[in-house]
């Protein structure tokens, strides 16, 4: 591999902050069509071998994701009370981001996502609107991300999906035991659950060997490189093109603008602290929908004394969070959910939105098992019996190999006063101001979650599991999300959104804001696919318009 | 093959001589360790002791968690404030019956330092082994999970049953 080296004074065509599932796709789409590209990541590049099986450093150590101990969050429900320092959002830190430890599903958005403000008339306390695009317009971008990426899945197999161009590159993953009962339950109740769509490879993939079942999907990195993270399938194609110069340990702390308002590069802390200007004919910010709106907000100026982008006051606001509670029973049987992929099934019956229900939103559900051992004992075991002693004790040594979940996936309403914003009394290890969250749930995002508990419940009782349990226990309010969507979204309007139909900023010609932080809705939550489909639609606008001039 | 026969005898012997804990003195690590076992009780199947779960603590205490001391220092000193008003006399809680550790911890079940002892206690007895607890693998064989890097379907009884079942 011969990797590009750019100077720093060399004012380079892109600079893509953040390798993560969109500025992946990002690096290798742009590279390939002969674009010279920066990538400045914040976390380390990890090479497959360094992805371990170790509960205690991935869950509880934050060695995949940013720590709390040195990127303190602070939190707040409303604006009218103080903000105290508590984790509120994470993410995949490194080479990868998201997409190397996310769980793997792999939904598309519904064709009715894009346009159920038109459908269902307007939310009172939130603000929900339309895409500015439609499902049809994205489509060919859902299949390029499959077939790219590597996705096992069975197209056609959901009565609920939109129309699609192609079907899965491969066929789904074997099932497991939580997946046969959840399937034979939701078809008993007469609904209709599919096999998982998911970003992990069933077979042989573009030189990647498939899945060999270590049960080490959720929240770790894989060893195998079968899951198709940016990482494993976008990221090499990107540094063999010669074009691409991949820098990790890059913490960016400002865009640069002139005085014409366009952005000229981007100042970044290196590995050792180091104050670095990268020069760039554009930036592309793909730092997920939590850091791109801080980052923006960091980069005030005086022509954008609000910071970069937010003319309108708009970024940060309207932020949405990954909704949903969780069921377990346990059964007669071993199902050892511990081995193999985390989902083999989905239902997807309840995912639209009904007004007959009397609130906005519904979910997507899927049978799963996401507890690791030491997770399971903390956190998974029912509340009504003791937390520790001999009963506790045996109790999860019987069940951890007896139990399965059945997770609900559940929509979030854009309101305007949810936000990220900077906390100026409270400081990063860089000295940068923290992350502030602002997060309540909507009431409709309560209703719609226990909507959904109950029909997750009746799928394990029809199953037949001996005890039913709820995580969380009783109606808990979501403050910690690992979807982050919604914080600079998209729209024709430039007094209400951030940026355009094509994720370029209304304010900054050749800025381009392509990660979660764009999405209008929060769909029935399973972001990631919706968020690189936007990327590679997004790269093929950077360069057709390129070629014209245009930017 | 000879070698690397006394070799680890050498190493086993080392470890039987005496490990020395990185953070903790033996008083403490004794009424730490008393706690744990009380929260993972060692029977005919091992616990907090056999796993070697303070070992882990000690580790954590140390490393990435060694902003954690002041918990374990402010709140180990509120359970033996604690274990005094309800046991005047007593000299410490590893001292004390089980039935009397026992009634202590639930007085303070509710406490962030207790509470911290019960994390840190289940992730040493099912972390990886590396990290000095879950020693021999006890906590991962107690939970019947087989560890392996690999694994082919079926995978449990449900799917077998469908995959037999999908042949008739």
């Amino acid at each position: 591999m011969n990797s590009a080296q750019y100077q720093h004074t060399d004012p380079v065509d892109v600079i893509v902050v953040g390798c993560g599932a969109a500025g992946g796709v990002m690096a290798k789409e742009l590279s390939v069509s002969g674009f010279r590209v920066v990538v400045l990541e914040q976390g380390p590049w990890r090479k497959q071998n360094d992805f371990t099986h170790d509960e205690v450093a991935v869950m509880y150590r934050a060695a995949l994701t940013n720590d709390p101990k040195t990127q303190p969050n602070t939190f707040r429900k409303t604006a009218s009370e103080p903000a105290k320092r508590q984790q509120a959002v994470e993410y995949g830190r490194m080479v990868g981001g998201g997409s190397v430890h996310f769980t793997s599903n792999y939904w598309r958005f519904h064709p009715e996502d894009f346009h159920e403000r038109s459908t269902l008339g307007p939310i009172s306390g939130a603000d929900l609107r339309d895409w500015p695009i439609t499902y049809d317009e994205l489509e060919p971008y859902y299949t390029k991300a499959e077939w790219d990426l590597g996705i096992s899945g069975l197209g056609g197999s959901s009565p609920f999906d939109g129309p699609r161009s192609k079907g899965y590159p491969l066929p789904p993953m074997p099932v497991k035991s939580a997946g046969v009962l959840f399937e034979r339950a939701a078809r008993k109740l007469g609904w209709h659950p599919f096999p998982a769509p998911v970003a992990v490879i069933s077979q042989p993939y573009h030189g990647r060997p498939a899945c060999v079942h270590c049960g080490f999907c959720e929240s770790f990195g894989c060893e195998m490189n079968s899951k198709s993270s940016t990482l494993a399938a976008l990221v090499p194609t990107a540094v063999e093109t010669g074009r691409c110069e991949i820098r990790p340990n890059s913490y960016v702390r400002k865009i640069e603008t002139d005085k014409n308002g366009r952005v000229t590069g981007a100042i970044y802390f290196d590995e050792k602290k180091r104050e670095i200007f990268q020069r760039a004919k554009a930036v592309v910010i793909s730092a997920n929908g939590a850091e791109t709106p801080r980052l923006l907000l960091m980069s005030k100026s005086n022509r954008f004394p609000q910071g970069l982008a937010n003319s309108n006051g708009n970024v940060g606001k309207y932020l949405m969070f990954d909704n949903g509670a969780f069921a377990i029973g346990n059964f007669e049987h071993p199902l050892n959910e511990y081995k193999s992929i985390v989902v083999t099934r989905v239902l997807h019956d309840f995912y639209r939105s009904d007004p007959k229900r009397g609130f906005y939103g519904g979910g997507g559900i899927d049978s799963r098992f996401d507890y690791y051992p030491a997770a399971f004992a903390l956190d998974g075991m029912p509340k009504d019996m003791p937390q520790w002693g001999p009963e506790w004790k045996h109790a999860f040594g019987k069940y951890y190999t007896h139990i399965m979940g059945v997770l609900g996936h559940t929509s979030c309403l854009a309101v305007e006063q949810n936000t990220i914003s900077l906390d100026d009394t409270v400081k990063d290890a860089w000295g940068l101001p923290a992350m502030r969250v602002t997060f309540q749930n909507h009431p409709d995002d309560m209703k719609a979650m226990r909507f959904i508990l109950d029909r997750q419940k009746e799928i394990l009782v029809t199953a037949g599991a001996k005890k039913v349990w709820v995580d969380p226990t009783t109606d808990i309010e979501t403050t910690y999300s690992r979807h982050l969507m919604g914080s600079c979204r998209m729209g024709d309007d430039p007094r209400i959104s951030v940026v355009n139909r094509w994720n370029r900023a209304h304010d900054v010609p050749n800025l381009f804001l392509v990660d979660g932080s764009s999405l209008v809705t929060s769909g029935r939550q399973q972001p990631t696919e919706t968020i690189q489909a936007l990327a590679y639609r997004t790269a093929d606008y950077i360069q057709q318009t390129a070629k014209r001039g245009e930017i | 093959m000879l070698a690397a026969a006394c070799w680890s005898e050498v190493l086993r012997a080392q470890s039987k001589a005496a490990p020395k804990f990185s953070y903790f003195d033996a008083a403490t690590a004794s009424e730490i360790e008393a706690i744990a076992a009380q929260i993972l009780p060692d029977d005919d199947t091992p616990g907090a002791k056999r796993a070697g779960v303070i070992w882990f603590i000690d580790g954590a205490l140390s490393g990435y968690d060694r902003d954690k001391q002041d918990l374990y220092r402010k709140g180990l000193a509120a359970a033996q404030a604690k274990r005094i008003e309800m046991y005047p006399g007593s000299a410490s809680i590893a001292g004390l019956s089980a039935t009397q550790q026992i009634a202590l911890l639930k007085a303070i079940e509710k406490s962030e330092f207790f509470q911290q002892v019960r994390t840190h206690t289940v992730l040493g007895f099912l972390g990886h082994p590396k990290y000095g607890g879950n020693r021999d693998m006890s906590g991962w064989k107690f939970i019947g999970v087989e560890h392996k890097m690999a694994y082919q379907p079926p995978f449990g009884y449900y799917d077998a049953e469908a995959a037999r079942e999908g042949q008739k």
